[in-house]
Formats: C-alpha cells, sequence, structure tokens
C-alpha cells in the first residue's frame, strides 16, 4: 500500500508543475456554471419545483457535476492504451507491481490535485458569485466517501477502455463512445429526476449512476433518512468491487495477446 | 502565386492520397463513426429530457431546439472535417517537424490544413443533415431559392466562426509551452452555442455575441428560417463576423508562422 501511495503523491506534485492549465480549465468550467445557471433558471421560469426539485438544488447538482466530471477526468484510458500501443506495458511486468493498482492509485493522484485547484473553486464560485448556498447536513460528511467510490467505479470504465486497446488502435471512437454513455446515463449533465419515470428505475439498475447521481444526491439532499444513504453506499461498494474485479479478469484474458517486438 | 482553380484541384488530389491511406483502418473509422454518432446525439438527448418537463425554453419548442442544433452540427462540421489538423500544431511545433511546411511553394495554411482530412466528422454532417431537413419539413419552412441560398451563406459563416475560434487557440502553440487548455477550452466553448441566446443576460449574453462570438454559429443564423418575422438586426452581421474573424485568424497565424524559429536540431 506504501509503495502505491507514493505513486499517488508523484502524480499529484506533477500536477502542480501546470498552473495555466487548471486556471484555463477554471474558466471554462466557470462558463459552463454560468450557462448551465441561465438555462436551468429559464426552465424554472413558472414554478419553484420541478421534480421535487428546487432551482438551488437542481443548479448545485449540475454546477457540483461538472466539478466532478473534472476530477473523474484522469486520461486512464488514453494512458493505458498508449502503454500497451508502444509496449511500455511489458516493463511493469518485470517489477513488483499490480499494474491495475499502480494506474488506480497515480490517477488518485491526478483526481486530488483536480480536487484542490477545480473542485474546491468551483464550489466557492457557486456559494460567491451564482450565490447559491450549499446545504449541510449527513450527506455533505458521506460525500467525500462517495467521490471515492465513485472515482473507483469511474476508473474501471477507464482501465477497461484503455486494455480494449489489446485489440483495437482505436482509442477516440472507444473513449468518446464511453464518455458520451456515461454523462448520458449517470445524471452528469441533468438530474435523473428529470428523466421519464420508466427510464429512471431502468438508470437506477446500472452502474453509471453511481458516478454522478449518488454522490450529488448526497451533496444537494444532505438531510434524507441515513438508512437511504447507506444503502446508497453499499450500492457503489458492490459495484466497485464487481467492476473491479471483472477489469481485473479482463486483463489476465487480453495480456495472452499481447505481443511485443524485441529490441 | 497559384491561382485558386489550381489550389481546389490539389486539395482533392491529396485527399484522395489520404483517404487511400486510412482506408486501412477501417475498424478504427467504424468505431470513431459510432462516437461521433453518439456525441451529437447527447445535447439531443439532453433537450428531450428538459422538454418531457417544461414545454417550452424561453419560448422555444423542441423542434425549434433541434433546428437550432441541427444548424450548429453542420456549422460545426468543417472545422472537424477539414481543420482536424490543427489539434497536432502544438506537437509539431514542439518536435521542429513544422519546418517542412516553409519548404513548399504552396500557401501555408492550406497545406497545413491540406494533411489531414477526419473521415469521422462526416457522420457529423450526415446526421445534422438529416435532422435540419426533418426539423425544418415539421416546422414548416418555406424553402425558398433566396432561402435557400440564404441557408448556405449562413452557414459558410457560422463554419467560419467555429473554425476561427479553435485554429486561433491552436496558434497560441507558437507563444506558449503548454498550449492545450487554451485549446480545451476553445473547444468546450461550441458547447454552449446551440443554446438559445435569450435565456442569457447581461454579461453572459454580452460575451457570447460580441467577446466570444458563438452565437454565430447557431442562434442568431437559423433565426431567419424559424422566426423570419423577429429577426434581430444582429443576424445580418452574421457574414461580416464570420470573415473579419478568420482574416483576424489567419494574420495571427502568419504573425505565428513569422515568429517560429524552430527546435534548433
Amino acid at each position: 500500500m506504501r509503495k502505491y501511495l507514493a505513486f499517488t503523491r508523484g502524480s499529484f506534485m506533477v500536477g502542480l508543475v501546470y498552473r495555466f492549465g487548471p486556471l484555463l480549465s477554471l474558466i471554462g468550467n466557470f462558463i459552463y456554471l454560468g450557462v448551465a445557471y441561465y438555462l436551468w433558471h429559464s426552465i424554472y421560469k413558472n414554478s419553484d419545483t420541478l421534480r421535487s426539485m428546487t432551482f438551488n438544488e437542481t443548479f448545485l447538482y449540475v454546477a457540483i457535476g461538472s466539478a466532478v466530471f473534472i476530477l473523474l477526468k484522469t486520461y486512464v484510458d488514453w494512458e493505458v492504451s498508449y502503454e500497451i500501443r508502444e509496449g511500455i506495458i511489458s516493463t511493469y511486468m518485470t517489477k513488483p507491481l499490480d499494474y491495475q493498482t499502480y494506474i488506480l492509485f497515480t490517477s488518485l493522484g491526478q483526481t486530488l490535485m483536480s480536487l484542490m485547484v477545480i473542485t474546491i473553486p468551483t464550489l466557492l464560485i457557486i456559494t460567491l458569485v451564482f450565490k447559491v448556498a450549499i446545504p449541510l447536513g449527513m450527506g455533505t460528511l458521506l460525500f467525500p466517501l462517495s467521490l471515492l467510490l465513485a472515482f473507483v467505479i469511474s476508473f474501471c470504465f477507464d482501465y477497461f477502455i484503455g486494455i480494449l486497446a489489446f485489440y483495437t488502435e482505436s482509442v477516440w471512437g472507444l473513449s468518446t463512445t464511453k464518455e458520451i454513455i456515461i454523462l448520458a446515463l449517470s445524471g452528469a449533465l441533468i438530474p435523473l429526476q428529470f428523466f421519464p419515470a420508466k427510464l429512471q428505475s431502468i438508470l437506477l439498475l446500472l452502474p453509471f449512476q453511481t458516478i454522478y447521481h449518488t454522490p450529488l444526491m448526497m451533496l444537494t439532499k444532505p438531510d434524507q433518512d441515513p438508512q437511504i444513504f447507506v444503502s446508497m453506499l453499499i450500492v457503489q461498494v458492490v459495484w466497485a468491487v464487481v467492476l473491479y474485479a471483472l477489469t481485473r479478469l479482463f486483463f489476465e484474458q487480453a495480456v495472452k495477446v499481447l505481443r511485443i517486438a524485441g529490441g | 502565386m497559384r491561382s485558386i482553380g489550381e489550389y481546389i484541384r490539389l486539395y482533392f488530389i491529396i485527399e484522395a492520397q489520404y483517404i487511400k491511406a486510412r482506408l486501412q483502418y477501417r475498424v478504427d473509422f467504424i468505431i470513431s463513426s459510432i462516437g461521433m454518432f453518439f456525441s451529437s446525439l447527447i445535447t439531443l438527448g439532453v433537450f428531450w429530457v428538459i422538454f418531457d418537463t417544461v414545454p417550452d425554453l424561453a419560448g422555444w419548442s423542441l423542434m425549434e431546439m433541434a433546428f437550432i442544433y441541427a444548424f450548429y452540427m453542420i456549422a460545426i462540421s468543417p472545422m472537424q472535417i477539414i481543420f482536424d489538423h490543427f489539434w497536432q500544431l502544438r506537437f509539431n511545433l514542439q518536435q521542429g517537424n513544422f519546418l517542412k511546411y516553409y519548404f513548399r511553394p504552396l500557401n501555408m495554411m492550406f497545406y497545413y490544413t491540406s494533411e489531414m482530412f477526419d473521415l469521422k466528422g462526416l457522420t457529423q454532417l450526415f446526421v445534422g443533415t438529416a435532422l435540419l431537413i426533418y426539423t425544418a419539413s415539421q416546422l414548416h419552412v418555406a424553402w425558398t431559392f433566396g432561402r435557400v441560398g440564404l441557408l448556405f451563406i449562413t452557414l459558410f459563416s457560422a463554419a467560419l466562426v467555429q473554425i476561427s475560434i479553435v485554429v486561433l487557440a491552436a496558434c497560441a502553440a507558437f507563444w506558449v509551452l503548454d498550449s492545450y487548455p487554451v485549446l480545451g477550452l476553445a473547444w468546450r466553448l461550441r458547447e454552449f452555442a446551440p443554446y438559445p441566446m435569450s435565456i442569457f443576460d447581461g454579461a453572459f449574453r454580452f460575451t457570447f455575441t460580441y467577446v466570444l462570438p458563438i452565437g454565430f454559429i447557431a442562434f442568431y443564423p437559423s433565426q431567419i428560417f424559424l422566426r423570419p418575422e423577429e429577426v434581430s438586426h444582429l443576424t445580418y452581421f452574421s457574414p461580416v463576423i464570420g470573415i473579419g474573424l478568420f482574416a483576424l485568424t489567419y494574420w495571427v497565424w502568419t504573425k505565428g508562422v513569422n515568429s517560429y524559429t524552430g527546435t534548433g536540431s
């Protein structure tokens, strides 16, 4: 465990080198927040609550969702597929390292970096510029834990796409398709409450909602029955474990087709 | 100086060779096209979910929003299909292989642009065109010769706006080492183009109209076809904005090209 945490620290430090990037990401996110603010403002023009969500709750959900999106975008799929195509992956096999754990902890460092430079400033923008208060409660305390689980689940999807590079050269198409599916079905763009009821009940059975919907609900409606929070967390843990194990099995299968030119 | 006709002929020859070479990677083409197809539809999905809850958005119906979005998809396609090479400008500059573009008797922007033709972008163009035709017929847009002419002019200038924004951002690589964030931001801006500018007020509407004129990629020009009786006078400026912005971009590109000193090896 300790040796992997060293990788987390390393990639966190690398993140510190680039200061210009986060600033522009933050500007981009600020514009996005503005667009979301006005968009939902005009949706809420004639009503105080829609689908049992107030304007404040919906805006908070969407706004934090955009920060979580940047947080989870660690380009693991690109990195893994690059290392496979270039044959760099073989060097890990000779080291006393578990590849999946190594990648997980490296990307955790990046995520922690964006948590500091993107997510926290975004929260400040939400409260100070858009004057939307963040409610506090039990859910607020559980949010970091839920976010960590969301990170592991999102990592599994990225890692899976990355390993597909053992079979195909195209990362752009696979990565884009994966991202679109997750964004559309997880509540990242629109709170799941707004989806038609039938679709909503299907989406709640899929793993995607545990990446955005679960942590975002903890933050936007933090004073629900603790029982609800516990069951949400259990669903996340189950998906995290299942997906982590499945991608691990998939890697062991896929690595058999690996042929690397000598040299 | 070569004539425009000569350049067009040359472009077709270069692209024909490029496409032949790309056809080796068929799986890549299919997967990328699927990715493109899904990413074209996501915003439409967002609209669909929103309109499941509310009947209109600032007075615009789902069908009208879909028309604006179709216009948008077509308008951003030339950037995707023809100008895709600019995504790699920063690598070419850093690695020094940009120098080769100085040694051909061709316009440098033309030569650089011609080296890539993004086939997957055609998916977006087709989806956009199909959606435009469908929504226009649902909305009973009366197509006269004049209107069709206007459609081409407005699409052309909207495409120039999108191209200019991204190419300008790519040109940051001439002066800034880590220029990807600039490009990423410029690319992200386009996502905000298909929303009615009338939902914004104050600083945001001003910015999207005059500073980062993404309103001209879809919303302002499509008003001509959706609400001809209440077209904002700004709409008629769209060709001026498109051509003006592209001229500025070309000027910045030329500055960058002239200031580039290579990598020294």
